[in-house]
């Protein structure tokens, strides 16, 4: 059935001797491993940058969390479902922060059915709190994939061909009860499109690296709490674009803000269309966002009109995306003996501390390893390239 | 009215800005501020031709006292001020040469008047260290380097947040506006506004001649307040009134009501700010227009065309 050579397994020998990691100098301490171990781990968050590759800037995401037996085990403190739900809070935040205009939901699955917590939806606050309340939720039998990418293929095949459809399953439990024949359920998937992506608690198992390699996602079991973190936050990345999804042009709104004061003559206090869904009552305000096509109210962007369909977001939701297009390269490293000139650098204008300082390929700004982190990270810029580009 | 006492600055395409310490005020707490002030000399020279009470040595004057006021407040507090050039950005507090070597320190730190050391040695070495780079300087653009500034000032807040407390949050306004929004621009200094949001860092604008939309947006994302000074001549006394106080102190205080900030977007081809408009899904860019490819990424979109409907045939009926 699979022809891709699968990695070779702990009892086949893939594993040899992992303490010779570690070597001690003359002395007999393991300061200059330790010193080195924890320099790598520093640069390590530096990952390569995708290229001249189409990205899936908008995106659906479903996120299927396993809420049966096996996630009550506490080897992820203070059990597995706490730790779980508390990393997807982090995830959804910096999801929504670096993908504006898309989307997530969250669905659970336990006792051999699957239901939604959240819809697709993207407003982070509503989810955050489905996560804090599902917290209490007890943990009973079996998990069902079929029934859980089902719930999720329901809503994800009437979205647009333009975007991109994901799921990212947690599952722990190293069982599935499934009605149907999953394998029918995957060829069907892989037709639609949809990239299903597991991260696994216990160990590797089989349905799921079948699963994965189908439909082009990843699959990664988790070694710790900080392996697991590390693995979710992979996925706030946009994914490549498959090379069969369209593009199409997307019209979308860009209301204005409007901001009423009381003393204003001409202020009139109205209702906001997201007051609609939610429980705590008619709430009239004086300002909010006005959509451009059919004057609707709304008091947070990115929203979809209610009344119109039009999408509504502000400039800066887009422009928060802009850096995954045009990606930095990473930076040179290199020893500080070699660098003639100043020993300071230019970003923090603090010493160069570490045994290397990293030189920007295009304007040859030397950084710290610290400033180097933070460039690559949040700033997506190198400050002294903003200089020299200004003054061609 | 004591605004006619206070120097206004007024900048036509610059903004100088003030970084604001959030404050906290536990015994170890350190509180960063960082200025940037813009000091383009074209525009100085022609503000110095228009208005000549009003010079960069009174703006500078201002930022000083601003500085000494916040360093005075509390021990732990620190300050960094950046000179914004059309070219580059310099520190001009701490100073490369307070960091070369521990005995220019000493020269420099003896103050004639009996003022607290800390705040002769900045003084000194802001003066210092802007005619440096008002001597050296050679550009004769007139626009100034926002992103730039702004992108070092962030990493030098950091650094030092990382080596004393890496667990506070610091905060930072500060206002400078270049003249020209070219692309690279806008998209550099939004990627510095999103990492300073992220940081809970705070930007400030405080600016003397005309509006810069950008500032405004920054002011906005990162939670920061945005003045227009109506008397250039009073500097000082806007940013000690407005500026100095921190954000939890901000809370209780009447302060200058937010500026209303234009989110239309422009779009790319005739840079217009529009309403609606058509966003690529593969490169974002906005257009105003449809168009069957994207002048940007250069992919060609799918069209929804309308359904052909068959002509019935006719009879033709024959004369009877």
């Amino acid at each position: 059935m699979d022809d891709e050579p699968e990695r070779t397994k702990r009892w086949e020998g893939g594993y040899e001797r992992t303490w010779e990691v570690l070597k001690e100098d003359e002395s007999g301490s393991l300061k200059a491993t330790v010193e080195e171990i924890l320099f790598q781990s520093k640069r390590r968050r530096v990952v390569e940058s995708h290229g001249q590759v189409r990205l899936g800037m908008m995106r659906h995401l479903y996120v299927v969390v396993d809420c049966s037996r096996s996630m009550e085990d506490q080897d992820l403190k203070p059990n597995r479902l706490t730790a779980t739900l508390k990393l997807l809070e982090g995830f959804v935040d910096e999801y929504f922060d670096q993908n504006p205009i898309s989307q997530v939901g969250v669905i659970t699955t336990k006792n051999k059915r699957a239901e939604k917590l959240t819809d697709l939806a993207g407003n982070p606050k509503k989810h955050i709190t489905a996560l804090k309340k599902a917290v209490d939720s007890a943990c009973v039998g079996e998990p069902s994939l079929y029934n859980a990418l089902n719930l999720a293929v329901q809503t994800l095949k009437h979205m647009p061909g333009h975007t991109s459809r994901e799921v990212l399953i947690i599952l722990s439990s190293l069982t599935t009860c499934d009605p149907a024949n999953i394998y029918d359920l995957i060829k069907t998937l892989k037709g639609l499109k949809v990239r299903v992506s597991v991260i696994g608690l216990s160990a590797e198992v089989r349905v799921c690296t079948v699963l994965t390699r189908e439909t082009g996602g990843s699959y990664h079991v988790i070694l710790d709490e900080s392996h697991f973190k590390e693995l979710l936050m992979l996925h706030v990345k946009p994914p490549p674009a498959s090379s069969s999804s369209e593009c199409s042009l997307i019209r979308m709104g860009f209301p204005q803000h409007a901001i009423a004061s009381v003393s204003e003559r001409d202020a009139r206090p109205s209702f906001s269309m997201s007051h609609l869904d939610s429980g705590t009552g008619p709430g009239l305000t004086l300002g909010g966002y006005f959509c451009p096509q059919c004057h609707a109210k709304y008091s947070e962007l990115p929203v979809e009109c209610k009344v119109c369909g039009l999408t509504l977001v502000s400039a800066p939701h887009l422009a928060r995306s802009f850096h995954h297009l045009f990606p930095m390269l990473p930076f040179l490293e290199s020893p500080v003996e070699q660098l003639q000139g100043s020993r300071f650098c230019e970003g923090c204008q603090g010493e160069l501390r570490d045994k290397s300082a990293y030189v920007c390929p295009s304007c040859r700004g030397v950084f710290c390893v610290e400033c180097d982190l933070f460039i690559h990270d949040s700033l997506h810029c190198c400050p002294c390239c903003i200089h020299s580009r200004a003054a061609l | 009215l004591i605004s006619d006492l206070f120097f206004h600055i007024t900048f036509v395409f610059c903004f100088s800005f003030c970084l604001l310490p959030l404050a906290c005020f536990a015994e170890d707490e350190v509180n960063l501020l960082v200025i940037v002030v813009d000091v383009n000399p074209i525009w100085w020279g022609q503000q110095a031709q228009r208005e000549p009470e009003f010079t960069l040595s009174k703006c500078l004057d201002g930022v000083m006292v601003m500085g000494n006021s916040h360093m005075a407040l509390t021990r732990t507090n620190k300050l960094a001020v950046i000179a914004s050039h059309c070219q580059d950005s310099h520190f001009l507090y701490p100073s490369k040469s307070l960091r070369g070597g521990g005995g220019a320190a000493e020269d420099t730190s003896c103050s004639r008047d009996g003022k607290y050391e800390l705040l002769a040695v900045a003084n000194s070495a802001i003066a210092e260290e802007i005619q440096n780079v008002l001597s050296k300087s050679k550009g004769n653009s007139t626009d100034t380097l926002l992103a730039g500034s702004l992108a070092k000032a962030l990493c030098c807040i950091l650094t030092i947040y990382s080596v004393c407390h890496p667990e506070l949050i610091p905060c930072l306004g500060q206002v400078i506006k270049a003249a020209e929004d070219c692309a690279l621009q806008y998209m550099n200094f939004m990627n510095v506004i999103f990492a300073a949001q992220k940081q809970n860092i705070l930007i400030d604008a405080c600016v003397l001649d005309s509006d810069s939309g950008l500032l405004q947006q920054a002011c906005d994302i990162t939670g920061g307040l945005y003045l227009k000074i109506p008397q250039k001549l009073a500097l000082a006394q806007y940013l000690l009134w407005v500026f100095l106080p921190d954000s939890e102190q901000r809370s209780q205080l009447v302060l200058p009501p937010p500026a209303h900030v234009d989110y239309r977007a422009a779009c790319f081809c005739h840079r217009n700010l529009i309403e609606i408009g058509y966003v690529c899904s593969v490169c974002l860019s906005i257009f105003c227009n449809f168009s069957p490819i994207c002048t940007t990424c250069e992919t060609a979109f799918k069209i929804q065309l309308p359904q052909m409907v068959k002509p019935k045939k006719k009879k033709l009926k024959m004369p009877a």
